[in-house]
């Protein structure tokens, strides 16, 4: 077992060494020259070369690979070309609004993905429904979901905000960032429900996407399941339907739907880019798609890295957790 | 007393061949349902919208009218106009053409990457296998879209960029499951016999591996065109695609974010247009898959 988590542990370093590399290469390649970006495009050839120099871009390309290796081990992402700020503190900043919009999707997910997975899989006359959201569900944009969302629940009936994370101009900074954990420590409720009604929304559209994919595994595994010998013993034995599924078969499925839901939270990152956007959401998400048209490459790339060990470490701790769950399986 | 017969049926010769493509389509038809012949006729109808939308299309997609912000079904635009009188119809049709391509695309570029790296690594073995999969491993284990927008920062955005770094993410999925057929299939007997009649290793993987593993990558694909329309629609979202004025679909939506309360369907025929496409690329591969998994 031990040699096993070291193993998975060794195999995501050497994924996360391997986006360095290809992250510096990117760098590189990159259409946009730092030089400029820092200085403007009518810089004089001494401010130019003296600059080049500071960053180091004039020394020997493996020599700058780990110069830019040791300050990543450091906390040094760079210099965004867009704030001028380091990309760091940045991401400091903005990280706690998407870590709190992350959290309520994906416990939004899980909770539909269970929901359409047993109303699929289960014999009532609904499932053929449940089966055709799952479809529709997994055909739809984000920003579908997004902009429906606002023109009925924010534009037509008023109920919830489209923008922002709060409303409340005085709302507690710390000390976890989450603003509806804050407003509990600091005893404001208004706080907590104010950040919860600007949640519904984003974390909605962020979740359905997330939710059909992982659902549809749940159904089709549920299905296997449902074909077993135990289950029929269940059935004979004269259980009710929904005291098999849960009881039964539920546990027995879980797994395929775990793995999927460890690889759903990459595609998510993608839909939590768009979806800040359009909510004028506080987050690293909004930081990318504002860098976008300034062509910001350090801002982008330090946010792929985050992002990319973040899916790493997930997909890690899923397969270490299955392993010990299911002694079968081997990594 | 009379000798059994051996039960060991004749080897095929070298010189089979698969069956021809029309043959096994008339058997297809003759055995499937009709529901999933529909369904899987979506494709042609989806890619003949894209090819033929633009010649029915009532207006120039860049070229402003005199009317701005009609709604829907009145007048001669069909889908109303957008806030400088452009005819929103006309724009979405050349916007599903552009999605619609670029999908195909990049399944195209993923299916003949993906489908050689996973021919390679599973017909030679060894550590040519151990190299190819290990690295086929390292890009799917990060974050696909999230790596994508990064390359296309760094490429700059255009439609061309987009659909590279795209293709650059898409190809690892496709080479594990090619990879995973043909070793399924190198164990099979009649690699034998090719391999004891002399044929080489080239031909063998070419002839006698390759199109075992054809109906595997048409389903994976037909199934993938969706993911791809939708991924593609939000990377455009972002702005990494043609240039304003360029109609596409993504990039219309997110433009006529801020008239979405007024003028709702500015922004939202765009999007509904990738919603119903991508509907018709999943019913489709849906359909697909069943035929195949049938005949």
């Amino acid at each position: 077992m031990v040699q096993l988590v070291v193993r998975r542990l060794l195999a995501a370093v050497a994924i996360i060494v391997f986006l360095t590399l290809a992250l510096f290469g990117l760098e590189h390649l990159s259409h946009t020259s730092p030089v400029h970006s820092y200085l403007g495009a009518g810089a004089s050839a001494a401010a130019v070369a003296a600059e080049t120099h500071k960053l180091g871009l004039d020394r020997p390309i493996v020599d700058q690979y780990f110069h830019y290796l040791n300050d990543l081990l450091h906390g040094n992402l760079g210099v965004s070309y867009r704030t001028r700020r380091p990309v760091t503190t940045d991401i400091g900043q903005f990280l706690p609004a998407t870590a709190e919009l992350a959290i309520y999707a994906m416990g939004l997910a899980l909770v539909l993905a269970v929901v359409l997975g047993i109303a699929g899989a289960a014999r009532w006359r609904g499932a053929g429904i449940f089966r055709f959201v799952m479809l529709a569900g997994s055909s739809t944009p984000p920003f579908l979901l997004a902009l429906l969302g606002i023109l009925f629940f924010s534009g037509k009936l008023g109920w919830l905000p489209a923008t922002g994370r709060t409303g409340i101009l005085n709302a507690p900074t710390g000390p976890t960032g989450l603003l509806t954990l804050d407003g509990l420590i600091h005893g404001r409720i208004s706080v907590t429900l104010d950040a919860l009604r600007h949640l519904i929304l984003p974390a909605t559209c962020i979740a359905f996407i997330p939710a059909v994919s992982v659902g549809r595994i749940l159904r089709s595994s549920l299905d296997e399941t449902l074909q077993r010998d135990h289950v029929r013993t269940a059935r004979v034995k004269g259980l009710s339907e929904w005291a098999i599924l849960v009881r039964h078969a539920l546990r027995n499925s879980l797994g395929p739907a775990l793995s999927m839901t460890g690889l759903q939270a990459g595609l998510m990152f993608a839909g939590v880019v768009v979806i800040e956007e359009i909510f004028a959401w506080p987050g690293i998400g909004n930081y990318v798609a504002q860098g976008i048209p300034q062509g910001d490459f350090p801002a982008i790339a330090g946010v792929t890295l985050i992002l990319s060990i973040a899916y790493v470490a997930i997909n890690a701790a899923v397969d270490i957790a299955q392993a010990i769950a299911d002694p079968r399986i081997k990594l | 007393m009379a000798v059994a017969e051996p039960a060991v049926r004749a080897l095929p010769s070298p010189r089979w061949r698969p069956t021809p493509p029309v043959a096994s389509l008339r058997r297809l038809m003759a055995r499937s349902r009709r529901a999933d012949l529909v369904a899987a006729s979506l494709f042609v109808v989806a890619t003949a919208i894209a090819l033929l939308g633009p010649l029915v299309a009532p207006h120039n997609p860049l070229a402003a009218g005199p009317y701005e912000n009609v709604p829907p079904f009145h007048g001669s635009n069909l889908l109303g106009t957008d806030a400088i009188g452009r005819d929103v119809l006309s724009r979405v049709l050349y916007g599903i053409r552009t999605s619609w391509f670029s999908a195909l695309a990049v399944i195209a570029s993923g299916v003949v990457i993906g489908g050689a790296v996973g021919l390679a690594a599973g017909a030679a073995g060894g550590w040519v296998d151990g190299l190819l999969m290990r690295t086929t491993d390292a890009f799917l284990a990060l974050p696909g879209p999230i790596i994508a927008i990064c390359v296309v920062a760094a490429l700059g955005p255009s439609l061309r960029n987009t659909l590279i770094a795209v293709g650059i993410v898409w190809w690892p999925f496709y080479a594990r499951i090619v990879r995973g057929e043909i070793t399924a299939l190198s164990a099979r007997p009649h690699l034998e016999a090719a391999k004891l009649a002399g044929v080489g290793p080239v031909r063998r993987a070419l002839r006698h591996l390759l199109p075992g593993a054809v109906p595997a990558i048409v389903v994976t694909a037909s199934l993938d065109v969706a993911n791809l329309l939708v991924t593609l629609a939000g990377l455009s979202f972002l702005g990494l695609g043609s240039p304003e004025p360029a109609p596409e679909l993504g990039a219309m939506a997110a433009q006529n974010l801020q008239y979405l309360l007024s003028d709702w369907w500015e922004p939202v025929m765009p999007a509904l247009a990738i919603f119903l496409l991508a509907m018709a690329a999943n019913l489709g591969g849906d359909g697909i898959r069943n035929l195949l998994r049938r005949s």
